[in-house]
């Protein structure tokens, strides 16, 4: 089977000590930060970026992968320990979760995650190895049209599964898009919005960006709490599922794995409605109904596996489109370009190693996760208990350094620090912030297949529907869109982001 | 009378009228184009534009429906926040990294209204002397441990 050699290709590139070593470091880190409260997986991997920066760009990714599936397992931690969720993923594992913990059962409910989320990353890197190179010969048929409209179809989706208002979510996209738009038009070689900084020359740099909006925002945001509102940790008895629990457990998180698998290949926030779509059907195949919100078993399995199987082929839009569909990938994307990889059809055709090395460094990921955080549950849970006053700085330090070392530039630290005021402002007026981050990511290329199609077409819209694959992508907006208006959608929604 | 009803709401819209408004008066150098061979200005004035627009809804709709107030925010965070992230721009290239990382903390410890002194200054030196190792030695990052330069 070509998978199998494509497999071992990778895993042979992948699997050495030293980058098996940067892997387990990513992850470690990756947990500390994530597990933090109000630091969710976004903060976490942009914080956490410049220390790939040295590294070669196979070991970098292993590293990334680490810090990626730390940062998401140390997202549902918080979810289940303390009912934070870090991000809307594991707005899910909250209800159930935390239920959980607070009849005692969080050691049960961790691990439960754990190994789910590590079952459903192992399925969906094996459809990751099936699919994608099949997804990168009908990728060859993408053109700009085709391109531009799943961009719109990822923003869409990127304001349905927003928070709190729908208007503002998309006044929050195209914001993003025109900010995205600062620096030097490539084809017109005019300088935009740059205010003659040589360092915006090349657009806002990603990095303070991320860091500014959510790292320093969110800081913001906690000091301002009183410290018995931030976190309540509660004991850990026994870290074993009982007999009854793994055996709700287990069926849950091989329905979730599939649901996930399937959802994530979607652009545009599979991830999260893998984990919606999960809970929604374990509640109504379950015997005991009454059980959900009370700290049911299957509440934590199935949307947890969903979420992870989901986040895993959700890379699958990236490598073969090399389009960003949510805002993590976005964040992702930022990494490889820093790294000087561009993702896309051309990766796989051209630096095949890299390529299924990448593939192979997210099953190694996922392993080091179970590995490393059963045992360290318990490690995490004492962390929770340092007291926030010794870690914000600590935090801070990370961040200011990660700023400087992108291009050794004084200015984006400052810039940052400016960022992190706007992203203050902008959670203290209930505007989301990874709408638009998303849109941020996507404005330049958006703009390129824009103008590419125009010219193609003469300067017609019409081009946008005529071509069949554009036409589903903006079908399924717009069937997107149609959903938010549903008033039972929205009831939903609204339950559903109830905190 | 007119009257704001959501707070959080209208002033959201304010805020994206002037970043719209903002971007029209800086992009209005930038050529337009046509739609078949768009300027440099095309996709940021249509975008500027959907922004006001959208701004404006936003606003009206503050004052229509009601809605959240916007939480008290305080000023002690995030004035030190800030400043520990400007000083630390300023003073990376002329003092060095153990130096600012030393500072910064300090600083950034007075965000906290439950600073503890003796520990802020534990924290200070711990967090110097880990910087140090961990990007200079370990990653290997182009930036002085000390330097005196003004």
């Amino acid at each position: 089977m070509d998978m199998f050699a494509n497999l071992a290709t990778g895993f042979g590139a992948a699997i050495t000590p030293a980058n098996l070593l940067f892997c387990l470091i990513g992850c470690l880190l990756g947990t500390l930060i994530g597990v933090l409260p109000g630091i969710g997986p976004i903060a976490t991997i942009a914080m956490l970026l410049p220390i790939t920066f040295g590294l070669d760009p196979l070991s970098s990714l292993i590293m990334l992968a680490g810090i990626y599936y730390g940062a998401q397992y140390g997202g549902s931690t918080t979810a289940i320990l303390v009912n934070l969720p870090g991000e809307t993923s594991s707005v899910i594992t909250c209800i159930d979760g935390y239920q959980m913990a607070r009849r005692g059962r969080a050691g049960a409910a961790l691990t439960i995650a754990a190994l789910g989320s590590f079952f459903a990353g192992c399925v969906g890197t094996l459809v990751i190895a099936a699919f994608a190179p099949v997804l990168a010969g009908f990728a060859e048929k993408f053109r700009s049209p085709e391109y531009f409209s799943l961009m719109l179809f990822g923003l869409v989706a990127a304001v349905v599964l927003a928070h709190g208002s729908v208007i503002k979510a998309v006044a929050m996209v195209i914001l993003g898009l025109l900010f995205g738009l600062v620096g030097t038009d490539t084809q017109a070689g005019v300088t935009r919005f740059t205010f003659g900084v040589s360092e915006l020359y090349d657009g806002i740099d990603f990095v303070p960006l991320a860091m500014g909006l959510f790292g320093f925002a969110e800081m913001m945001g906690n000091l301002e709490k009183r410290a018995e509102d931030r976190s309540q940790t509660q004991k850990i008895e026994s870290l074993w599922p009982t007999r009854e629990e793994a055996k709700l457990a287990v069926p849950a998180a091989l329905r979730g794995t599939i649901i996930g698998s399937f959802l994530g290949i979607l652009p545009g926030g599979g991830a999260v409605l893998a984990s919606f779509a999960s809970y929604t059907l374990e509640k109504k195949i379950s015997k005991s109904r009454a059980m959900f919100g009370k700290g049911a078993v299957e509440g934590v399995a199935g949307p947890e596996s969903a979420n992870n199987a989901g986040a895993q082929t959700s890379f699958i839009p990236l490598l073969t489109l090399g389009i960003p569909s949510t805002p993590v990938m976005a964040v992702m994307v930022g990494a490889m370009m820093i790294q000087g990889i561009a993702p896309g059809t051309a990766l796989l055709t051209e630096r095949p190693t890299l390529f299924w090395g990448m593939i192979a460094s997210m099953w190694v990921g996922n392993l080091m996760l179970v590995i490393i955080n059963l045992p360290l549950i318990g490690l995490w849970v004492a962390l929770l208990k340092v007291p926030y006053r010794l870690l914000f700085p600590c935090i801070l330090i990370l961040c200011c350094v990660g700023a400087y070392a992108v291009s050794s530039s004084t200015f984006l630290v400052i810039m940052m620090a400016g960022i992190a005021l706007l992203g203050y402002t902008f959670n203290k007026l209930g505007c989301e912030c990874a709408p638009f981050l998303l849109g941020f990511v996507l404005g330049p290329l958006m703009e390129e297949n824009l103008r590419r199609s125009m010219v193609l077409s003469f300067g017609s819209p019409s081009i946008f529907v005529e071509r069949p694959i554009s036409l589903v992508l903006l079908l399924m907006s717009a069937a997107l869109i149609a959903i938010i208006v549903l008033p039972s959608f929205r009831r939903t929604r609204e339950d559903a982001f109830q905190e | 009378m007119l009257r704001v009803k959501s707070p959080q709401d209208f002033w959201a819209g304010v805020l994206f009228i002037c970043f719209g408004a903002l971007a029209l008066y800086l992009g209005q150098s930038y050529a337009f184009g046509t739609v078949t061979r768009m300027g440099p200005g095309f996709l940021p004035t249509v975008l500027a534009w959907i922004v006001v627009g959208l701004g404006a809804i936003i606003v009206v709709r503050g004052m229509a429906v009601d809605g959240t107030a916007i939480a008290r925010g305080q000023l002690r965070p995030q004035f030190f926040i800030l400043l520990a992230i400007v000083l630390f721009g300023l003073l990376i290239e002329r003092v060095g990294l153990a130096p600012t990382i030393f500072i910064v903390t300090l600083v950034a410890s007075m965000a906290s209204t439950e600073i503890r002194w003796k520990e802020a200054v534990a924290l200070g030196v711990g967090a110097a002397i880990f910087s140090v190792l961990l990007f200079i030695k370990l990653l290997g990052q182009a930036m002085p441990a000390w330097a005196w330069s003004f």
